[in-house]
């Protein structure tokens, strides 16, 4: 029962934000290359998050979306540092629906209880929302692949344990598994707006054993284009968190900040557009609810990148926009370093851009919308 | 009375009668009827009046009791996408949606019987009387008075932004009957015949070129008192008792799907979705209005779960109102020079009229409630915001 879960699940989540993390803990971990805490992390893995998109049979939940997007927003309200998406769904994601049944009975039950952190590594170019750019090099030798070439924007290098990789050999493309101190890979951190990281991780004929190798062809992928999508509306349903929080926090300071003798928000410019920013909110609800009961129906590839498409220029241009707005209602204390709308803000600025903006989205909605229908 | 078998629609399986209602529609509504750009006249639309109350159709939302089909929430947001899908007019239905149900709820038992009946039959139409020059967002600041004199109501005064008065038999009113009672506290609700001496009605040509409205006047107009609903001077609470799918249907994601539809021909026939920026910009107007009908789609949940709506349904009337004027503006546009020449015309193998769905856009946004009222409202009574 979904609904079951679910209450279950917001249960925790709230209990969690509320005694597990805190604000100062959100500030003391910007800019630190480690990014998060593993006790945190650890503590994650044992009520069963991190292994919530992964398989029962490999020591997951094996819940849907739809349940794991409870979790998501919940870490993002309260801005919880920890790589929650980018291991747990994108990672743990590709991996789970890969091919190599030993490899994953290895690795997944260490994801999922937190003893080891994944990050996959597949973009290099900016802007890119599949596989179809991917051009490092997966050259065969006899036990396996050497890899050459660079990754970006990998979300949650830092800490990580292991990456999975997508590299393309002359037969297709490869997800491969390397741990991060094997030799010929190099790790360079940027530094961004909400005080994490992307990695540039750069392969220097970096040896894949053939046994470490999740999925070739079809099969990587299928398993690639599937982890991208549902990562994609999971960091939605982050950016749904952080604008409801921005939201709220805005309301609040609009009943209490007094000027000119009365609060801000008896004022009729402020509060329509308070009222603007919760049509935003209420239509990113509502799309996020229906997305993610489609996406959980598991619709064919053409279909699911539509949805996802759909979920992220959505909850991107709603979440950016609370939070910028967050500033303005603010006020100049907003604008301050000390004051957490700013965080939000930043948040919501990463997530937007992570996996892809809103324009990208809306065109690759255009592109499979107007096929379908022509 | 016409014999209405009482058939119990609610009973029916969703997609039976969605079916059963398509197929109606489909096979007798009149084709050149279909998604018109304005508002349809009674001489237009009697015949299909006629067709559903022979069917027994015309009021879908009334009780058996009363010769209506008695359907459920569920069953209502059915039948009206249905009617949207179709592109099927709405007639001067207001004696349907909302003073047939207002008399029912407050009416005298002489009044339901002498008015329900001829009202289903298209015998007696009704129009609103309530906006006026100098109450229309402030509705309550309305000053056609009603004063009672032996054993009748002299009406004197001035409704406008009356919706097809001119096509119209009578008009239910609301009237001050206590000057010395604040705003709301002193009004009344009236239902008038138009033909009662000392009413004069003037259409008004609206920026489209129609005449869909019109000012109403009332020089000592005498009408006997039994025409009150309600109590005296409790005019406001009947008013204000409406029904929740028609609030729902007000937001409706059906409404601009004929527009998007000739856009999207358009567009593909003029080769648009080459250009970048008209590719984003149809693209993101499309989105909202899918993700309105995902919006529209939990309130319609809600209303088959049994539940009231909200004041927080008002986001859905904003965003489906201005949604659609967003698609009108870019299809105007599309047009480039052909977009300012009226009436239909062919462009690249497609007809297309730019200018009707602009115009007939403009108003949605001020009519039941503008949507700076319905900021307003959401502003006071979701988000709870200081007055």
């Amino acid at each position: 029962m979904p609904s079951e879960h679910a209450a279950l699940l917001k249960d925790s989540v709230t209990d969690f934000v509320t005694r597990g993390t805190d604000m100062a803990r959100v500030r003391a971990l910007r800019g630190d290359p480690q990014e998060y805490d593993r006790a945190v992390w650890r503590q994650m893995g044992e009520l069963g998050w991190l292994g919530i998109a992964i398989p029962e049979t490999y020591g997951g939940m094996g819940l849907g979306l739809t349940e794991t997007a409870i979790v998501a927003e919940g870490l993002a309200r309260a801005l919880v540092p920890e790589p929650f998406t980018a291991c747990a769904v994108l990672a743990a994601g590709a991996l789970a629906a890969s091919e190599n049944e030993a490899l994953k009975g290895d690795l997944l039950p260490a994801i999922a209880s937190g003893s080891r952190v994944a990050a996959l590594a597949w973009q290099e170019q900016a802007g890119a929302l599949d596989a179809a750019h991917i051009a490092l090099r997966a050259t065969p030798f006899e036990g396996g692949y050497r890899l050459t070439g660079t990754k970006r924007y990998v979300t949650g290098a830092a800490g990580a344990d292991v990456y999975l990789v997508a590299a393309r050999s002359d037969a297709g493309l490869v997800l491969a598994c390397l741990d991060r101190g094997a030799s010929g890979i190099s790790v360079d951190l940027e530094p961004l707006a909400d005080g994490r990281h992307f990695g540039t991780i750069t392969f220097e004929d970096a040896v894949v054993p053939r046994e470490r190798v999740a999925a070739s062809g079809s099969a990587a992928l299928g398993a690639l284009s599937r982890a991208l999508d549902h990562a994609t509306a999971i960091a939605s349903a982050e950016l749904y968190g952080v604008m409801s929080r921005a939201l709220e926090m805005s309301v609040d300071y609009m009943k209490t900040r007094v000027q000119f003798g009365r609060p801000i928000g008896s004022f009729q410019a402020l509060q329509h557009r308070a009222v603007d920013l919760y049509i935003q909110q209420q239509l990113a609800a509502a799309v996020l609810s229906e997305g993610l009961r489609e996406l959980d129906e598991k619709p064919a590839p053409q279909k699911r990148a539509a949805i996802a498409s759909r979920l992220k220029a959505r909850c991107s241009d709603a979440g950016v926009r609370i939070g910028r707005e967050a500033i303005q209602i603010h006020g100049a204390i907003g604008f301050t370093d000390e004051y957490d709308a700013g965080l939000y803000l930043k948040r919501a600025l990463v997530l937007a851009a992570w996996l892809g903006n809103a324009t990208q989205h809306r065109r690759r909605y255009a592109a499979l919308a107007l096929q379908a229908e022509s | 009375m016409a014999a209405v078998p009482a058939i119990d629609y609610n009973a029916m399986r969703d997609e039976d009668f969605r079916h059963q209602v398509r197929s109606f529609f489909e096979t007798n509504y009149p084709e050149q009827l279909r998604f018109l750009p304005r508002r349809v006249r009674m001489s237009e639309i009697s015949g299909w009046w006629n067709t559903l109350y022979e069917k027994g159709w015309i009021a879908p939302n009334w009780p058996h009791e009363w010769g209506g089909m008695g359907l459920e929430a569920g069953k209502m947001v059915i039948f009206l996408e249905e009617m949207e899908r179709h592109g099927i007019a709405r007639p001067a239905d207001q004696g349907i949606t909302q003073v047939g149900p207002i008399i029912m709820k407050y009416g005298t038992q002489a009044q339901k019987d002498h008015y329900l009946p001829r009202t289903r039959s298209g015998e007696i139409i009704w129009c609103q009387g309530y906006s006026e020059p100098n109450a229309g967002s402030d509705l309550a600041n309305l000053q056609t008075s009603a004063v009672i004199e032996g054993d009748v109501f002299i009406v004197n005064g001035q409704k406008i932004w009356t919706t097809l008065a001119h096509d119209s038999t009578h008009i239910y009113l609301l009237v001050r009957t206590d000057k010395e009672a604040k705003k709301q506290k002193g009004i009344s609700f009236l239902l008038v015949d138009l033909q009662t001496s000392g009413i004069t009605i003037r259409p008004i040509r609206n920026i489209a070129g129609h005449e869909e409205f019109c000012e109403v006047f009332f020089d000592d107009v005498r009408v006997p008192r039994d025409v009150l609903v309600g109590k005296m001077n409790e005019g406001w609470t009947v008013a204000k008792a409406l029904l929740g799918f028609e609030r729902l249907n007000i937001g409706s994601p059906r409404r601009p799907q004929y527009a998007l539809m000739r856009l999207e021909m358009l567009a593909r026939a003029k080769g648009l979705f080459a250009d970048t920026g008209f590719l984003d910009r149809f693209i993101a107007i499309k989105l909202d209005l899918e993700d309105l009908a995902a919006l529209y789609g939990r309130y319609v949940e809600q209303v088959k779960r049994g539940e009231p709506l909200g004041q927080d349904v008002s986001s859905l009337k904003i965003w489906a109102m201005e949604a659609w004027q967003r698609l009108t503006e870019l299809l105007v546009e599309a047009g480039a020079e052909d977009g300012v020449i009226e009436g239909a015309h062919d462009i690249a193998g497609v007809e297309i009229d730019f200018l009707s769905p602009f115009y007939y856009a403009r108003p949605a946004t001020i009519y039941g409630g503008s949507s700076e009222i319905q900021r307003n409202i959401l502003s006071k009574y979701v988000l709870e915001l200081p007055s």
